[in-house]
């Protein structure tokens, strides 16, 4: 078995690598979340042109054809550069729904969201979250032709910039049943919906939104019984949210190893003190293994071999591998770690909010605890 | 000692939560709920503070010739559970259990006579200037200097991480006198009187939670008083020293940590466990909520013996273990908000955590602290010595040889 990237995969990651350097630097990206923008248009068209919007879809739907696997070789480098861009809201999972769909209107938005000319956001996760999408409870009411949507979705990312919603939504039965749900295509001005956006902690653009009596035609029916897809699209976010996590881990082993061989305390680097020497130690062993679990997961994803558990694992290690580097890089910090300035911080944050979607590493272990394939 | 069955205690008790449910005002509570740091809003805890001083009760751990309550430790850990129970904000810690305490053992009758009442009113908020850039940990290292010129002394350098420094109108630091002998050694103790000398100049430094706690301070030629001074020239080490065994041990922290678990508890009522039913019937937070309840409940009985006047207060590592067992639990607990409020952590709501903003949090008010203090408390294993060098004072008490 072959778990390294490919030729093609390597250049493909080294060149948004190269790319994000010189455009996505630290401050640049600081100056963006302090700005009124969501993300930046310029790097969002450079995505169009360099074919990274198009990358995860097959080509009968005006895409690259990408895997998995390419979207991992480029995740982590978004990891490395906090990158607040709609890629995983508009592409990774309203894309990859609609995608899904064989639905005309929805092949129409796919080829705007592939030109950078529109995006979609997705939402599913509902009050503290949702992690097991049988809980969702959003209800679709049938009526007549149409559809009556009522319920709360939390922290939809880009929900208040997007021009299409791909919501979850529940047609029949009751929450912790699989079947009775369905993906509905939203427009967000539609009677009855009220978006509140607001910044995350990563600095992303999110917002609360409450669907009240909201009339959908039959038409916006991307997918009824759609928890197969549900399943898969979010496999795979969580495939390339680790991806994310596992770069930053990266990134955060080596800016500590770096301050903690030139900060010196008692006249020497304090990496000469055991306890930190021992913690960067650690550190390793958290990334090696995170490094590891998603190599291995992704080229099992990409063979179709797959299961819910291995997946689990991987969300699950690398919220709780992820959470361990962050607090140990503050730590060995020390009173600069806790500041605003240093990216190290805006690191952390962004691993917790990666740990927190989708199931927290609490979650994931349970779910592994439980199964018996 | 116990302080549950004896029916003066029931009445003093009765007659603490009379006051305490009545004496705050709106925003000193929504301070109170609002907490996310060990510092609270310093408009509302300076307030609270001048109506605790009114009624005699800021500082129940001091003696009562100045100022204190003249309580029973029974009396004074009711007192704590009940201010605890209503979630009214800390009040700022450098002057009633730091600066003061270090007054009544080591200052001058002049400088008690001048200060302590400030201290107690809450008036003066002392802000701490011992870390430099290069000196934290090793904080012997210090290099902000200042020099003898008649009757002053004249500053030249700089501090960093001081709390507060930007609100405060006192500060009491550590400077170089000497280079003479051991780094220890040329070390001074003073109290500046004022933060706006001339040559004083104080920037805020943003934290990670998005609010500006810390400061730099750089004194360039500041001249101060040299009756500022506490205990001899060059003996200031040993006077840190002194006011750290307060800084680190001193008045009970169970009552607030056991406040955080009835909290997490309550939010447990009603968030959703992603396994169906709510989270205060699954198996795993119940055994995750246990275990920390059961380590709080140590430091508890810990803290209990210790100011009965248990010997095994007498532990010559007795503030080291404090502070690094209370620190090590507050993350705990912090991590486990942000766990209960999941995704609802994850909003920045700068605005509405501000006291008297009338902006409507998102969720619940522990979905609003819980991240916020999470991040916060990432800086309790690192102030006040981080627990790394707790770990290497306790490990001295014990090693042999
Ligand atoms: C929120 C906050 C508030 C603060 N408030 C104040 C204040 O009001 N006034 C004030 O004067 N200071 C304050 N401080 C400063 C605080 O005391 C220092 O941050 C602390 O002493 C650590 O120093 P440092 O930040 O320089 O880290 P460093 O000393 O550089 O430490 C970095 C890392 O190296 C480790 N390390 C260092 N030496 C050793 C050793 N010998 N053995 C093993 N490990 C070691 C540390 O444990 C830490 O993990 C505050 C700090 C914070 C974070």
């Amino acid at each position: 078995m072959d778990f390294s990237f490919t030729e093609e995969q390597q250049m493909l990651r080294d060149s948004v690598s190269r790319f994000l350097d010189k455009t996505y630097d630290f401050k640049a990206r600081q100056t963006l979340v302090a700005s009124e923008k969501p993300w930046s248009e310029q790097v969002w068209q450079q995505f169009a042109e360099l074919g990274l919007l198009a990358l995860p879809f097959s080509e009968e739907t005006g895409g690259l054809g990408g895997s998995i696997a390419d979207v991992v070789a480029i995740a982590e480098s978004f990891g490395e550069h906090l990158l607040v861009e709609p890629y995983m809201s508009s592409i990774l999972l309203a894309g990859r729904a609609l995608a899904l769909s064989d639905h005309d209107v929805a092949q129409d938005w796919l080829a705007k969201i592939i030109a950078g000319e529109a995006i979609a956001a997705f939402a599913h996760e509902e009050a503290r979250g949702t992690a097991a999408p049988e809980f969702v409870t959003l209800g679709a009411q049938q009526s007549g032709g149409n559809y009556f949507l009522d319920g709360e979705k939390r922290l939809v990312l880009n929900g208040a910039e997007a021009d299409i919603l791909v919501v979850s939504a529940r047609l029949s039965g009751v929450a912790g049943e699989k079947s009775g749900l369905a993906l509905m295509m939203v427009d967000p001005k539609t009677d009855g919906i009220e978006i509140t956006s607001f910044q995350t902690i990563d600095g992303r653009s999110a917002a609360h939104i409450q669907f009240d009596k909201v009339q959908v035609s039959a038409e916006q029916l991307l997918l009824d019984d759609a928890y197969s897809v549900l399943v898969a699209v979010i496999s795979d976010i969580m495939i390339a949210l680790s991806a994310e996590a596992v770069g930053i881990m990266g990134a955060l082993l080596g800016a500590t190893s770096e301050y903690t061989a030139t900060r010196k305390q008692f006249d020497v680097p304090i990496s000469s003190f055991q306890v930190i020497a021992h913690r960067l130690a650690d550190m390793k062993i958290a990334y090696t293994k995170a490094r590891a679990s998603l190599y291995y997961t992704t080229a099992i994803a990409e063979a179709g071999q797959s299961t819910a558990r291995d997946i689990a694992i991987l969300k699950g290690q690398v919220g709780k591998l992820g959470r361990a580097i962050g607090e140990d890089a503050i730590q060995s910090h020390g009173g600069v770690g806790m500041t605003d300035e240093l990216i190290i911080s805006h690191y952390h944050k962004r691993l917790i909010a990666i740990d927190a979607m989708f199931g927290d590493s609490e979650y994931h272990f349970r779910k592994i605890g439980q199964a018996h394939d | 000692m116990n302080i549950d069955f004896n029916s003066e205690l029931i009445a003093f008790r009765a007659e603490i939560s009379a006051f305490l449910d009545e004496a705050p005002t709106d925003a000193i509570r929504e301070a109170g709920r609002k907490v996310t740091s060990v510092f609270a809003d310093f408009d509302q805890a300076t307030a609270w503070q001048a109506i605790l001083n009114a009624k005699g009760w800021a500082a129940p751990d001091w003696p009562e010739q100045y100022g204190g309550t003249g309580w029973s430790v029974e009396q004074r850990y009711i007192f704590a559970e009940e201010y605890r129970k209503r979630d009214l904000p800390p009040l700022l810690p450098n002057g009633i259990k730091m600066v003061g305490p270090l007054l009544i053992d080591l200052g001058t009758e002049d400088q008690k006579a001048k200060y302590l009442p400030g201290i107690l009113s809450g008036e003066d908020y002392w802000t701490q200037g011992y870390s430099e850039p290069n000196a934290g940990s090793d904080l012997a290292s210090l290099k902000c200097r200042a020099r003898a010129d008649g009757d002053d002394y004249i500053i030249n350098g700089s501090k960093i991480w001081t709390t507060l420094a930007h609100r405060s109108n006192r500060m009491f630091m550590l400077v170089r006198t000497s280079d003479a002998g051991k780094k220890q050694q040329g070390i001074t103790f003073l109290l500046l009187d004022r933060t706006d000398y001339p040559g004083m100049d104080i920037r805020p430094i943003k934290g990670l939670d998005g609010f500006p706690e810390q400061c730099e301070v750089f004194f360039d030629n500041v001249r101060v008083p040299q009756s500022g001074r506490v205990g001899a020239e060059n003996d200031g080490w040993t006077v840190a020293k002194h006011l750290l065994t307060h800084e680190r041990g001193g008045s009970a922290q169970s009552p607030t940590l056991k406040r955080y678990i009835e909290h997490i508890r309550d939010a447990a009522r009603d968030a959703a466990s992603p396994f169906g039913g709510n989270m205060i019937d699954d198996p795993v937070f119940q055994r995750d909520i246990g275990e920390l309840e059961a380590d709080i409940a140590s430091m508890e009985h810990f803290e209990k013996l210790a100011i009965s006047g248990h010997e095994i207060a007498n532990d010559p590592a007795f503030p080291s273990m404090n502070k690094t067992m209370n620190s090590e639990l507050i993350q705990r607990i912090s991590v486990m908000m942000t766990q209960i409020s999941g995704l609802e952590g994850l909003s920045l709501e700068l605005d509405a955590l501000r006291i008297g903003a009338n902006v409507k949090p998102l969720g619940t008010y522990l979905d609003l602290v819980s991240m916020p203090f999470y991040l916060n408390s990432r800086a309790t294993t690192i102030y006040a010595g981080t627990n790394e060098v707790q770990r290497d004072l306790i490990a001295r008490t014990v090693s042999h040889g």
